[in-house]
């Protein structure tokens, strides 16, 4: 019996066989629902990516698509307007906390009562801390998934720490014991001894240490109270004793990772990428508070909000935020350095103990700036810290001034 | 009667002829040749100046699609506004510095590089100095951003070695603009080195010869004879660049300072990129617009008004 295969069957397997890996997928895909996930995590290697890929692999039916439209929540929000204006909005982005009441009253974030029903919401939202879940809704709305939370922490250039002389487990607990500790670093070594963030978030940790708010629970600005006062005048002092030489964050964040900082406090979501760029041991401490005050650390950080409005992709982003709040996904997400703000017994990640710490001790939310102004409002705010900052005005006059212009911006 | 003949009398008949008439006079028509240009530019151009021009007396969400009549309450807001100010100012003193630096030094350039005799170090150093034109702002920011670092910056080793204490480049309110001034003119000034080699190259050289065996130098020769033959690159490099240094910085403001220090180093434009695109202000974004539209226009003007008698087109 001849065996011998024919011209025509060997020309009809071939092409199938060449054609079914582009087609057979492409069959498969087209039967799921497709949701964008809007974000701002750069890399092929970052956990969101690893995320949306173990999300897609379990085959719920839902494909979840990554697309990074930028690298700060103000340009993802800025090109999601755009999106949205043109009918082809996310179905889903990484929100910043800051911008909570923007997403709800311009671009449109949905109400999760509306459209997964009450008890979906509930039981979605049950799998996290109950003191987070008030922190992604707004005026008792519930608008997004708290997922990611960070906090203010101190980065340590724990060589130069120790060639400083300074006792290696130390963890200052006010400003008033950093800041001596720092001189001796900067003294003993020649390199900068510290670096603050110059923006909103972390002057905002500075003011309610010291007893003072940013807005009030009214929706008023309150800046410039005498706690608020005090709270930036510790926060400028280093710069006046020269121990802080002020630069932006990208600067900031290549001059400590280079081993040129001694100490730098940042945002402990920022943990994964310092640590997988330095060279020198690492170590993170408690945002110190201030002397003669209650500790009040505020939070940082996005949820996770759903801006479609097609019955389909709803039930989609539920799926995908039901598997982001299990245990399998928040230990793949956690590897960003952001909290376990979940319920899930997940271990804490090796050298985060100082921001479970300080999460454990009560975190306030991040200032949410109000009304259709909001984002300039923000901005304005930040314009002000810059001013003092660099002694272009006094701590009381800048304060006053930040007030009086906010309040003309929530007021518009 | 044959019906081929019928057919002919059928079209000769006057009734075609009329239909054929408007048809005939429309293709000898200029419009026809025109046309598309035109309605392009009405389409992109006329009809969003005048769509921006109606905005700017409203509030408007791109969202909500609606709109609450502001009257000339934007413009007065945005003259009365100290960071509009200070963008203008700012403005000013971008376009003080970087006229003369983005016209001058690559006409100088050009000069040189003209006379080089050596053709593959010609193109060596055309190339090497062009190259920045094509690289994009976030390319090349990643570059500057380094140079800038006051801590482990390249910029303040070079300072720390001659004495000089280490600078905070683009943190510093009164250095962040002229960091933005180097950055813009070292990205940009390669345009018009081109323009200024093919304008030099075209200078007629049995004129440039003749002026020779009149016993001109080369000074004499570059300033008496070259630099009036090649005035109408000149003054167009000008004009372009003037409109160039106002758009292209933005990207450079953008990338290094976010024009900050508190606004020390915005423009007119990036104040306008603000409210528009990051406040998302339409309706005072659009007032911004017509200010910088009507100021170009002005600067424009004086330009060809008062700079283009000196120009040889000859």
């Amino acid at each position: 019996m001849s065996r011998a295969v024919s011209r025509r069957t060997f020309t009809l397997a071939a092409s199938t066989a060449l054609a079914a890996p582009a087609i057979l997928p492409r069959a498969a895909l087209a039967s799921d629902t497709r949701i964008d996930l809007v974000h701002l995590f750069s890399g092929a290697e970052h956990p969101i990516q690893k995320l949306i890929k173990a999300f897609n692999d379990k085959g719920t039916g839902v494909t979840v698509v990554s697309r990074q439209d930028g690298t700060t929540y103000e340009t993802i929000t800025q090109k999601a307007m755009s999106a949205i204006a043109a009918g082809r909005g996310p179905a889903l982005m990484t929100t910043g906390w800051k911008l909570g009441d923007f997403a709800k009253k311009t671009l449109g974030a949905q109400d999760f009562r509306q459209i997964f029903g009450p008890e979906r919401t509930e039981a979605l939202l049950a799998k996290f801390r109950p003191a987070v879940r008030p922190l992604a809704s707004i005026g008792g709305v519930p608008i997004g998934l708290p997922w990611s939370m960070s906090t203010p922490v101190l980065y340590i250039n724990q060589a130069l720490w120790t060639q400083a002389g300074l006792d290696p487990r130390a963890e200052p607990k006010t400003v008033e014991e950093l800041y001596p500790m720092v001189h001796q670093l900067q003294e003993k070594t020649g390199k900068q001894g510290l670096c603050y963030e110059v923006n909103e978030w972390l002057p905002q940790a500075f003011i309610q240490n010291a007893g003072g708010n940013v807005i009030d629970a009214d929706g008023k600005a309150v800046m410039d109270s005498a706690a608020a006062v005090r709270g930036i005048e510790a926060f400028v002092q280093p710069r006046h004793d020269n121990l802080w030489r002020v630069m932006t964050i990208p600067e900031m964040l290549a001059a400590f990772q280079a081993g040129a900082i001694g100490v730098m406090a940042s945002s402990s979501g920022r943990q994964t990428g310092v640590r997988q760029a330095v060279k020198f041991d690492l170590r993170l401490a408690q945002m110190p508070g201030l002397a003669g005050h209650p500790r009040r650390m505020n939070s940082g950080g996005n949820f996770l909000a759903v801006y479609s409005k097609i019955k389909e992709q709803q039930d989609g982003a539920y799926k995908f935020m039901e598997f982001v709040s299990s245990k399998q996904g928040f230990e793949i997400w956690l590897a960003t350095g952001y909290l376990n703000v979940t319920v899930n017994d997940i271990p804490v990640p090796p050298g985060n103990a100082a921001a479970y710490a300080q999460m454990d001790s009560g975190l306030t939310s991040e200032t949410i700036w109000p009304g259709a102004r909001g984002l300039e409002a923000l901005t304005v705010h930040i314009d002000w810290i810059t001013k003092i900052v660099n002694g272009a005005v006094s701590v009381p006059e800048g304060l006053r001034a930040d007030r009086q212009a906010i309040e003309k911006l929530i007021a518009a | 009667m044959p019906l081929n003949m019928a057919w002919r009398r059928l079209g000769e008949s006057p009734w075609r002829r009329l239909r054929e008439s408007p048809w005939r006079r429309l293709r000898e028509s200029p419009w026809l040749f025109a046309g598309p240009a035109v309605a392009a530019a009405v389409l992109f151009v006329w009809l969003p100046m005048a769509a921006t021009f109606g905005l700017s007396f409203f509030d408007w969400s791109l969202l909500r699609q609606e709109a609450t009549w502001r009257g000339l309450d934007h413009y007065r807001g945005t003259l009365a506004n100290p960071d509009f100010h200070l963008a203008l100012a700012n403005t000013g003193l971008y376009l003080l510095a970087l006229l003369p630096l983005q016209v001058g030094v690559p006409l100088a350039l050009a000069f040189a590089l003209i006379r080089i005799a050596a053709k593959a170090a010609g193109r060596l150093y055309r190339t090497a100095l062009f190259a920045p034109s094509v690289l994009s702002f976030p390319v090349a920011a990643v570059v500057w951003l380094w140079l800038f670092n006051p801590t482990v910056g390249f910029l303040n080793t070079l300072t720390g070695a001659v004495g000089l204490p280490p600078q905070r480049w683009l943190s510093d309110p009164d250095l962040a603009l002229w960091s933005v001034v180097a950055v813009t003119f070292w990205k940009s000034f390669g345009l018009n080195l081109l323009i200024f080699l093919a304008a030099l190259a075209n200078v007629p050289g049995d004129v440039v010869e003749a002026a020779r065996i009149d016993g001109a130098g080369p000074w004499r020769r570059a300033l008496d004879i070259e630099l009036p033959l090649i005035s109408p690159a000149l003054f167009f490099a000008v004009v372009t660049t003037f409109i160039v240094v106002l758009d292209e910085i933005v990207g450079a403001v953008d990338v290094l300072t976010e024009g900050g220090p508190y606004r020390t180093s915005s423009n007119l434009l990036y104040f306008l990129y603000e409210r528009g695109f990051r406040r998302f202000q339409f309706g005072e974004a659009a007032a911004v617009a017509v200010l910088i539209a009507a100021i170009i226009a002005g600067v424009t003007w004086a330009q060809f008004h008062f700079g283009e008698r000196r120009v040889h087109y000859d």
